[in-house]
């Protein structure tokens, strides 16, 4: 261990880039007697330390878990290439930053999965980490590793790795497997029997285990049905769900990390969930019910924080922050507290609308960042469509709020390749960026200024996600993405406007990884055999390869990204329960089709989802009916 | 109140870049609790001052700075309160309240002391590296390249070099160097140990250990601290 350490510190890392990746002694940090606890577990995440340490899940769960004395938490992530080539020079594996014990030492590793183009990444950690990538090839002797996040809602692409699933809110459930992982190995002198303890492990309630599951195909090769095996506990597994925001654990003493990472601040978790209906948007679906966390636990908790941390800045962090039914008096309370120290307040997502971009304009006294609003589509036809409820009007008021306070620039984000896009929609895209422009410009006039007006407008590839109404749809093909990308330049010539997009081949990817099933497997395998790993970034994403790993294994990825569905299609997650019914979602996806808006149930009838009767929980407004709203 | 903060950067945090100790320490600071005062405007700032940036990697028990407080307090209550939440990368070690604003540190810091330890490949004597070191500091000009941003340039470090002493310890090439540091100019320990690998043609590993052992004010022939 000592030689490990030796040669790490003083020969590997002083010549790898930002060195504090790996290093792992940040104030805050938790370093456990490796032998004195019941059972070691690494947090892995399937990118960098500067995204991963952003993530505000792992801060949960590392600190929910190592306050219980009787199991340790470590972490680990994606090293970076020129990490990854000088461990594997030296055959050092892949180690947990904390004790640099190597990965496959631990008793269980539980990667997040937050995004589908992480997976490569995943199957090179465990191999740095000199771990058998596939679950049937990991005996005893090796950890249990186990997967959640919102792509677990789609867990059949990794169904091969992974030995089993958490689904749904991984703070309710974590301690639950803990005791029975430790009481399994304390039965057994500290040893496991795997086949024997997956199978405890699979009564909890949320565990999803790949392997008691087969999926049957027709002779189309198209899925038939997705069959429980003997093992099953249960036909479906349905998600876990906080019952209890106020109650549910929280971090007050969070790792501070060295280095500056993406979300270098205090994160305030005010609400879970969100019942917009976005009918494109997963994680409005499978984070259901939305449950407020109440001000008074929100500000106790921002005192520890801002003590314990000594972050210059709090940011209210949800899905739809200005949803939260108390947000003005909050913002008003952090602001009366925390000035006069200079902790600044951010909100990281602001609602289309003038009640939000007041809020902004009250707590962001420095105007240089600018503002982003997501009208995700550019004709009101298609935003009922998508049921997003922001009109033009909406957005042209925003931003006129937005410059009489003294903003330059304005972000705008949409999506193309929508369900029933049109190039109608395109051009209106266009025109809302010009429009917003001209307004800028004449307020600017009206006041004298003359600071260069900037307009971004960034255009997302729809991608259809598993349980939501879109999940049958088909994505646009990349000939047609294109197509409409460069469409959409033309069609916007100032240079005051400036116009991005994500590359289609990525997107495409992402498509298939969202909507296909268990046979993607040998995809993923044959794609990191291939060189494959940071597909995110796109330095490192190897298109040509990840095509020639689907002829390699004789899968046409186009047939899963690029096909709609019908009702009465299986769909590889038709086992996995996260609450919303497969009939709400098909009902959607036709009012889709009719432009039909669906309301938010916090605000008016409930939209019968299925959530909070078939898992038994509730929405928890702090406020309730007292802030209305209709959009 | 302004006070004169001497610390170190240990192994623990000898990874840390200028930036991430300038975030670093405005963390510690709140943490303790101690009342910060900030720069005016839109965008303030707290009013710390740091002596001479410390290159990634390198160790050093001799780095000071200078923090504003908007209050009077009493010292060892605020070193008890710094010490105890300082990362492990980072010791206070000892404080001192300034009268007056004076001069920065930066403006008047010029030399650093430095260690240089690196692993022989080959057996040297004491003796054919005293001969070594004494023909460098004899040459006219020492003249090396430098990576720019604009490409390389070719500067002359020779003036910046006030002292250099060697010794061989247990396979180890030992070198303690002051050097020129701030803004009229810089010497890094590492063009140093390239001059004495390239004069004497000397076979060394490539893991070396940069520590600094401390900051002064020299006006010749005197060097004094800048505590």
């Amino acid at each position: 261990m000592v030689d490990v350490c030796q040669i790490i510190e003083n020969e590997i890392l002083p010549k790898v880039t930002k060195p504090l990746r790996y290093v792992g002694n940040e104030y805050n940090v938790i370093k456990k007697d490796w032998t004195s606890v019941k059972l070691r577990s690494l947090f892995a995440f399937p990118d960098i330390y500067e995204v991963g340490m952003s993530h505000l899940g792992l801060r949960i769960l590392y600190h929910l878990v190592n306050e219980q004395p009787e199991y340790l938490m470590e972490r680990v992530f994606a090293p970076w290439p020129d990490m990854e080539e000088a461990l594997r020079k030296r055959n050092i594996p892949l180690f947990g930053l904390e004790s640099y014990h190597p990965m496959c030492e631990y008793d269980c590793i539980g990667f997040t999965l937050q995004y589908e183009m992480s997976y490569t990444n995943i199957l090179n950690m465990l191999d740095i980490g000199q771990i058998p990538l596939k679950s049937a090839d990991r005996g005893d002797d090796f950890p249990l590793v186990i997967a959640g996040g919102p792509c677990a809602s789609n867990p059949e692409p990794l169904a091969d790795y992974i030995d089993l699933f958490v689904l749904g809110e991984g703070e309710e459930v974590i301690l639950e497997i803990f005791r029975s992982m430790a009481a399994h190995r304390g039965k057994r002198g500290g040893r496991q029997d795997k086949p024997a303890l997956i199978q405890e492990l699979a009564s909890i309630e949320g565990i999803y285990v790949p392997a008691f599951y087969e999926p049957v195909y027709d002779e189309r090769n198209r899925l038939k049905k997705i069959v429980p095996k003997e093992k099953a506990v249960t036909p479906r597994v349905s998600k876990r769900v906080l019952r209890d925001f106020d109650k549910a654990y929280f971090p007050t003493e969070p790792i501070v990390p060295y280095m500056e990472v993406i979300h270098d601040r205090i994160m305030l978790e005010v609400q879970r969930g969100c019942s917009r209906g976005c009918r494109f948007c997963q994680a409005g679906m499978i984070y259901r019910p939305v449950r407020e966390r109440s001000p008074e636990v929100l500000l106790e908790q921002a005192d520890r924080l801002a003590f314990e941390t000594g972050y210059n800045e709090i940011s209210l962090t949800s899905l739809s922050t200005s949803d939260y039914s108390c947000v003005e008096p909050l913002i008003k309370e952090l602001l009366e507290r925390y000035s006069k120290q200079k902790i600044g307040i951010s909100l990281p997502s602001l609602r289309v609308d003038s009640f939000s971009v007041n809020l902004a304009a009250e707590i962001q006294r420095v105007r240089k960042t600018g503002l982003t609003f997501a009208p995700e589509a550019g004709t009101q036809r298609l935003r009922d469509v998508i049921n997003k409820g922001v009109t033009e009007e909406n957005l042209i008021e925003v931003a006129s709020v937005a410059f009489e306070a003294g903003w330059n620039q304005i972000k705008l984000y949409f999506m193309m390749g929508l369900p029933t896009e049109t190039m109608e929609d395109l051009d209106g895209i266009a025109d809302l960026a010009y429009k917003v422009l001209r307004k800028g410009s004449e307020i600017q006039k009206r006041q004298g200024r003359s600071k260069q007006l900037k307009i971004t407008v960034s255009v997302a590839s729809f991608v259809p996600k598993a349980h939501t109404p879109f999940q049958w749809e088909a994505q646009d093909t990349r000939e047609l993405l294109r197509t409409k990308q460069q469409y959409l330049k033309d069609k916007i010539r100032d240079r005051r406007i400036v116009y991005n997009y994500h590359e289609s081949e990525v997107s495409f990817l992402e498509a298939v990884f969202a909507k296909g099933g268990r046979e993607l497997g040998q995809v993923l395998h044959a794609a990191w055999q291939r060189g494959c790993k940071f597909d995110g970034w796109s330095e490192h994403f190897l298109y040509t390869a990840w095509i020639q790993a689907f002829a390699d294994v004789g899968i046409d990825p186009a047939a899963i990204a690029n096909q709609a569905g019908s009702f009465e299609d299986v769909l590889p997650w038709e086992h996995i329960d996260f609450g919303i019914s497969k009939e709400y979602l098909w009902q959607e996806r036709q009012r889709a089709y009719e432009a039909a808006k669906t309301g938010d149930c916090r605000f008016g009838a409930c939209s019968a989802c299925g959530v909070c009767q078939g898992l038994d929980v509730e929405t928890v407004l702090i406020l309730e009916g007292e802030k209305l709203n209709d959009c | 109140m302004i006070v004169r903060i001497k610390y170190s950067k240990t192994a623990a945090g000898r990874f840390l870049s200028h930036l991430d100790l300038l975030r670093t320490f405005e963390r510690i600071f709140r943490r303790a609790g101690l009342p910060l005062a900030f720069s005016e405007g839109f965008n303030p700032h707290p009013k710390i001052s740091y002596g001479s940036a410390l290159a990634v990697g390198v160790t050093s028990d001799g780095e000071y700075l200078d923090v504003e407080f908007t209050e009077e307090l009493p010292l060892t209550d605020m070193m008890k309160r710094l010490k105890e939440v300082s990362p492990p990368g980072l010791e206070v070690l000892e404080l001192r309240s300034l009268d007056t604003r004076g001069k920065s540190l930066t403006a008047v810091i010029n030399m650093a002391r430095y260690c240089v330890r690196v692993p022989l490949r080959q057996a040297l004597s004491q003796s054919r590296l005293d001969e070594v070191i004494s023909r460098v500091i004899s040459e006219p000009e020492l003249i090396i390249d430098r990576e720019r941003k604009t490409g390389k340039t070719e500067i002359d470090i020779k003036k910046g070099i006030y002292a250099l002493e060697g010794c061989i310890q247990e396979g180890m090439l030992v070198l303690e160097m002051d050097v020129q540091t701030g803004s009229e100019g810089n010497v890094r320990p590492e063009e140093i140990l390239e001059l004495i690998r390239k004069f004497g043609n000397i076979d060394m590993e490539e893991s070396l250990r940069i520590h600094r052992q401390g900051l002064y004010i020299r006006d010749n022939p005197l060097v004094r601290s800048p505590w």
